[in-house]
């Protein structure tokens, strides 16, 4: 029996021929990641143990992309223990405030995350990995274990594939294809169990570049997907080489490999989707809630971070005002796109928009730290989920939508349809250049 | 470590599918203020469904679940099932709840179809951890579950990650 991509590439870390699912293996990873949210706790927990060193200082990157600007004194109190925390453990790589952005979004534009990589993550949006063909394990708190250790436990998850049948019209973003998925597994119109399983997509994904993968990747974890696997294609390897800070080697599945479920998913009918307060699996078509008014909107994530996105969001909203009653948050992925936008002039366009810009990281997407809603407002936004609460009131109305969707939503204060409004050739050029 | 006891033989404490960690485990307040002092978890395990649950359950006393048991990656309620002694047999969790609950060194099956239909709160139970034996002795039935994976053992005999870790570090230290 021949084995999946991630299959091979826990194999490689774990120095085995082959693994199976069910195999529980200790890789030894690229890299591990850990976020400025669970610095601390991991500090404390290994100080009380008397671990004063970790196992490999050189592969720790440390980011700062939970809370960047200290919206309070216990911000400001954390990031100072993590600053102290990275010069006691040795930890070069250390991404603080203004220096890397979204962990899950800038190793990919930077070429520190390439394909065939098998890094640990304290985070479960590890997922993104997957979009340019690599493996990120979340193992949360247990991340104590990999600073220390230098690996951790890992069960070779199961697979799944997902076959993607048909081209997405225009107007349509592969965010809309995750909210469209996720619904019908919720809906049980898929009989797809994602849980600890990792998807690969296969099939029409020649369509999808690097942002539109990252993309993909979001709405399977929301429904706990451990891991996301494409194949990169040639336009991807051509992107990741041009970016290496190292050299790599992709991995593929064999022909032969094992998926627990192999099923399709047309998209070439599919409509911009909204997903409803609740949870991304509860999308609709946005014809059927277009019109509703919304006052905040957001623009970024781990789901829609990338450079593209941004441009994607700058194609509607260039020459534009968003709506009087409106405040719309672009968080940037990394702080390479932020100085890329000051260059194009995508900045411009968010500027005269009226947007506010936020430094590069999570934005509002983590627990509020800044921009969030209030009660009874409605919001619409590019974030990783929209669980209550996800970024301010707990009875706020959060819809999501694609980062078009937004910034249509945010022109006409209202639930919009991208597709209504022209779009600048011009800037979406901007991300054809990007690759 | 010979001493861990891998065999638990005690009553069994039915529960059906899908209960969640918060509230249908241990009241959600204690997830929230990050509550992981067993003493103050104990008197509250199970609190929501069966109130007093802690001073009639017994050391070896084993809590048979149904599918997707634990929803969510939060220890609290298996930090006190471990302290109560508890065992804990799953037809299924999510792997979240499942990595959880080795972390916190408690003695744990899962993916064990159907254990539910062959036993009821109350009955005789006696299940080897190491090897997947599960035995009603009050119904003469027995079964074989997929065991503990054998080097999540040594998590398990350790108390947990930090019982783990700690080992370890005294190894590093012995050995320079």
């Amino acid at each position: 029996m021949g084995m999946t991509a991630v299959e091979k590439m826990l194999a490689r870390a774990s120095g085995k021929p082959a693994v199976k699912p069910g195999d529980v293996v200790y890789p030894v990873p690229d890299f591990i990641m850990i976020h400025d949210g669970v610095v601390m706790g991991a500090k404390r927990e290994l100080d009380a143990l008397g671990i004063d060193r970790l196992a490999a200082p050189d592969k720790v990157v440390m980011v700062t992309d939970h809370d960047v600007i200290y919206g309070s004194a216990r911000a400001a109190e954390r990031g100072d223990f993590n600053r102290k925390a990275a010069r006691q453990w040795g930890v070069e790589h250390f991404f603080d405030v203004g220096r890397g952005g979204h962990g899950h979004i800038f190793p990919m534009e930077t070429g520190m995350l390439l394909p065939g990589m098998f890094y640990f993550d304290n985070d479960r949006h590890a997922t993104n990995a997957g979009a340019i063909g690599a493996f990120g394990f979340r193992v949360g708190a247990e991340i104590s274990r990999v600073l220390a250790t230098g690996t951790n436990w890992v069960m070779v998850p199961k697979s799944v594939r997902l076959r993607v049948r048909g081209a997405l019209r225009p107007g349509v973003h592969a965010r809309d294809v995750g909210f469209h998925l996720a619904t019908l597994i919720g809906n049980e119109s898929l009989t797809l169990d994602l849980d600890y399983r990792v998807l690969e997509f296969a099939g029409d994904i020649g369509q999808f570049e690097l942002a539109a993968r990252t993309a993909l990747c979001s709405s399977p974890t929301e429904m706990r997907a451990y891991g996301v696997f494409f194949p990169p294609s040639e336009s991807v390897l051509t992107l990741a080489r041009k970016r290496a800070q190292r050299p790599f080697t992709a991995i593929y599945p064999d022909v032969d490999a094992n998926y627990e479920a192999d099923l399709e998913l047309n998209v070439g009918m599919l409509e911009p989707q909204i997903a409803l307060p609740g949870g991304v699996q509860k999308a609709v078509d946005i014809s059927k809630v277009a019109g509703t008014p919304v006052s905040h909107a957001f623009i970024g994530s781990c789901g829609s971070g990338m450079y593209e996105d941004l441009v994607t969001a700058a194609s509607i909203l260039g020459g534009r005002r968003i709506d009087p009653g409106m405040r719309l948050f672009i968080a940037p992925g990394s702080e390479r796109s932020t100085r890329r936008m000051i260059d194009d002039g995508i900045m411009r366009i968010f500027i005269e928009a009226g947007a506010v810009m936020l430094p590069a990281g999570c934005g509002p997407c983590n627990d509020a730290v800044v921009g969030p809603v209030h009660s009874g407002e409605a919001s619409i936004s590019t974030a990783a989920n929209n669980n209550a609460g996800r970024f301010g009131a707990p009875d706020a109305k959060l819809f999501l939508g694609s980062p078009a969707t937004v910034a249509a939503s945010a022109v006409a204060g209202r639930i919009a349809d991208p597709r209504g409004v022209s779009a600048s050739e011009a800037v979406l050029r901007l991300a054809q250049e990007a690759a | 470590m010979s001493e861990f006891d891998w065999i638990l033989k005690g009553r069994c404490y039915k529960l059906g599918h899908d209960v969640p960690h918060g509230g249908g485990v241990i009241p959600n307040r204690y997830i929230v203020a990050r509550q992981f002092d067993p003493a103050e978890l104990v008197p509250h395990l199970f609190e929501e469904t069966d109130p007093g649950f802690h001073d009639r359950c017994r050391a070896g006393d084993i809590i048979v679940t149904g599918r997707n048991f634990g929803m969510g990656p939060k220890m609290n309620g298996y930090i006190a099932m471990r302290a109560l002694g508890l065992g804990l047999v799953c037809e299924s969790m999510p792997f979240l709840a499942y990595r959880a609950a080795i972390g916190e060194g408690l003695r744990v099956l899962t993916d064990c179809p159907a254990v539910g239909e062959i036993c009821e709160s109350g009955d005789e139970l006696e299940v080897d951890f190491r090897n997947g034996f599960f035995i009603n002795r009050t119904r003469g039935i027995s079964r074989e579950y997929p065991p503990m994976p054998e080097t999540l053992m040594e998590i398990v005999e350790l108390g947990g990650n930090a019982g783990w870790l700690k080992r370890w570090w005294r190894q590093q230290q012995k050995t320079g």
